[in-house]
């Protein structure tokens, strides 16, 4: 049997179409790992933002604890001593006296 | 083929043949075995995996929040920690106890807890509930303790910030987070959201190995009630101290915007604490201004005049002869406080002469004064959007007594809420207005807004009639039974009502336990502010409205005010200071 010899060209297409192969198929495949990285990052930071959310919330509650009227007074009058202003402590001021809001 | 070999091959054909055949065979049975599993014994056999494989659980949506008019919060969802057990199926009782009685003082479990679970075990439940409403932060503690069986699952749990502030009026909720009064209750579809759908899958030993929601929840809206609440703060102290004070059975005090109908605050008292419901008495549960009845006695005179006024009987330059100080009704002497002499309408009305009203009453008959009384909407709910309101009781005309004209006239044999006394009184501060009240002022975050019947204002009493009320109300205040409803430097309009209770046990009305009440508004000229104040039974030497409850309303309207920037409309407050507060630019 007579083996055809490959002349040059040939041989670079072939190579060439190897290549293109090989390189369309590993970016397939890190397009595929990409996106499974992604979906995990995703993932992650869904999860992130949904703990975030819910410590937000738990913090507001928190915070209207803390500013509940009950204990706000508390502290201003017995840690702090504030009262009450008497009546002639009071001043208003002339161009909002009469203006109802 | 080589001859030689012929009996080999024969050989090896006739084994082919008995393979092939033992193939078809086996393939044969493993068909019909198929056909037996999903054909027809399909349903069974589904139904077994199912209850074996997998657990169908709820998603609690996370509920929504309410917050007051300025969006402070008032209740609020936040999540929590519940701990569930799926005990591996076989094993005897005493084994699927123990991780329980390991998890007892991590999670303080009480023996009530215990003998729930051990009850569940034993009816053979797979998903029992261990405890509700922990710390998150309790995971990784049960997570340490490697139990098997034991399982974490994030649900929420209602927090209430201000603790009672306005208790009565948000309700609270149950442990599995289903509204309980208030407007947890009337709004508990809205609040609540609607839940989601999960499949457990359970391995052989049915512990659990992924989930899958084929539900998603949905999240409840956020409700924002008319309520302020610094106004509510304000009122609620008043209340609790004036009950103290007075030693009073209960009180309530409902404060609204009478153009708008807003309720701005509504307290009773006693009160409770929704982040620890049920309360634990009985008698702080129900919300006093909606759903207590009683006879408002002389605040309801302010009815009697608009009847008066409104029919035209009676003009208001008319003068009533009230100095026997007694006026008889059906047999039975009814006295007034004091010998007034001769009195105006207007003084009949500012000095609560019973004697004095009976004679208006008289003078506008039954019908007039029936038809007031139902133009007022009385014997109606207010449609007030909080659950339970009470409809008040007002006799049908064809059942009044003798005596009936005389004692409706000042406020008896007729039942009414407070918040359908305010609601009266807004009238007359709108100018013959009725605009029925409201607590809930938005509903945020929900796909389909549901609709809401408000009723709209309407005029129910000529301008004029209510323009003479109002004068008549401010003379009641400024030198009438009202006078320590004055807040210095407010024109105050209101009436007072001293009311003596129905004792069952005598069958008549009792000398010595009264309701004393104040319903009022301020300034005169454009009220900002509504007001009812009723404390039942004081029990001190004061147990007049004008001494019990008028002051309640001076110092929760003079507060309030302040709080609003309302400034003084009288007095020598009208003569301003210009202070200055570093804000000199401004016109």
């Amino acid at each position: 049997m007579v083996r055809k010899k490959l002349n040059r060209k040939e041989l670079a297409l072939g190579v060439l179409a190897s290549l293109m192969i090989i390189l369309i198929l590993t970016f397939y495949l890190w397009h595929i790992t990409e996106n499974v990285r992604l979906g995990y990052d995703i993932g992650r930071g869904e999860n992130r933002l949904q703990a975030l959310q819910k410590e937000i919330k738990k913090l507001e509650t928190k915070k209207a604890a803390l500013l509940s009227l009950d204990r706000v007074e508390k502290k201003a009058r017995e840690e702090m001593k504030l009262a009450d202003p008497r009546e002639d402590q009071i001043i208003y001021e002339d161009s909002y006296s009469r203006r109802m809001p | 083929m080589n001859i030689a070999n012929a009996p080999y091959h024969k050989k090896v054909r006739k084994r082919t043949k008995i393979f092939t055949v033992v193939l078809v065979l086996w393939t044969f049975g493993i068909f019909l075995r198929l056909l037996q599993l999903q054909v027809f014994s399909h349903a069974r056999m589904s139904a077994q995996v199912l209850v074996q494989n997998q657990a169908k659980i709820d998603i609690f949506p996370q509920r929504g929040a309410i917050h007051d008019r300025k969006g402070s919060i008032l209740a609020q969802s936040v999540p929590s920690l519940t701990v569930y057990y799926t005990p591996a199926a076989g094993e005897p009782l005493d084994l699927r106890m123990k991780p329980i009685l390991k998890l007892q003082p991590v999670l303080e479990l009480s023996s009530k807890d215990i003998e729930r679970v051990k009850t569940a075990l034993q009816n053979g439940s797979s998903h029992i509930p261990v405890k509700r409403k922990l710390e998150l932060e309790t995971a990784e503690i049960i997570k340490g303790l490697g139990l098997n069986g034991i399982y974490t699952r994030e649900e929420a749990k209602r927090l209430y910030p201000q603790g009672p502030l306005a208790s009565h009026v948000l309700g609270s909720v149950s442990v599995d987070n289903k509204g309980q009064g208030g407007v947890e209750h009337k709004f508990d579809s809205i609040l609540s959201g609607k839940k989601g759908k999960q499949i457990v899958f359970l391995d052989a030993r049915r512990r659990e190995y992924h989930f899958e929601t084929i539900e998603e929840p949905q999240r409840g809206g956020d409700l924002v009630l008319t309520i302020d609440a610094t106004i509510q703060y304000i009122a609620q102290k008043e209340l609790e101290r004036a009950v103290q004070e007075h030693n009073a059975d209960w009180g309530t005090v409902i404060v609204s915007n009478p153009a708008s109908g807003e309720i701005l605050a509504m307290a009773s008292w006693p009160t409770f604490d929704p982040n620890s419901y049920p309360p634990e008495s009985k008698e702080a549960e129900p919300n006093r201004a909606i759903h207590h009845l009683f006879d408002p006695g002389s605040t309801f005179k302010i009815v009697t005049a608009s009847a008066a006024l409104e029919s035209r009987w009676v003009p208001m330059t008319e003068t009533f002869d009230c100095s026997k100080g007694s006026i008889e009704t059906a047999g039975t002497p009814i006295r007034d406080h004091k010998n007034f002499g001769v009195l105006t309408f207007p003084d009949v009305i500012s000095h609560s002469s019973n004697v004095g009203v009976i004679q208006i009453g008289r003078r506008v008959g039954p019908k007039a004064l029936y038809q007031t009384i139902k133009t007022f909407q009385f014997g109606t709910k207010t449609g007030i959007e909080l659950p339970a309101e009470a409809a008040g009781k007002v006799w049908p005309l064809e059942n009044w007594t003798k005596r009936s004209l005389d004692s409706v006239s000042i406020g008896y044999e007729i039942s009414v809420t407070a918040l359908q006394m305010l609601q009266a009184m807004n009238v007359i501060a709108n100018r013959g207005i009725l605009v029925p009240p409201r607590i809930v002022k938005d509903i945020q975050d929900v796909p389909m807004t549901p609709k809401r019947s408000v009723s709209e204002p309407r005029q129910i009493i000529s301008d004029e009639t209510a323009r003479n009320l109002v004068s008549i109300l401010e003379k009641a205040v400024f030198e009438g039974t009202g006078q320590e409803a004055l807040a210095k430097g407010y024109t105050v309009a209101g009436k007072t009502g001293t009311t003596q209770k129905f004792d069952p046990a005598l069958k008549s009305y009792s000398s010595s336990k009264h309701i004393a009440s104040f319903v009022g508004f301020v300034p005169v000229e454009n009220p900002q502010l509504s007001m009812i104040v009723v404390l039942d039974e004081p029990k001190t030497d004061e147990y007049y409205g004008g001494q019990v409850a008028a002051p309640v309303f001076r110092e929760i309207a003079k507060r309030v005010l302040r709080y609003l920037n309302i400034y003084p409309d009288t007095g020598s407050n009208r003569t301003i200071i210009a202070a200055n507060m570093g804000r000199k630019n401004r016109p």
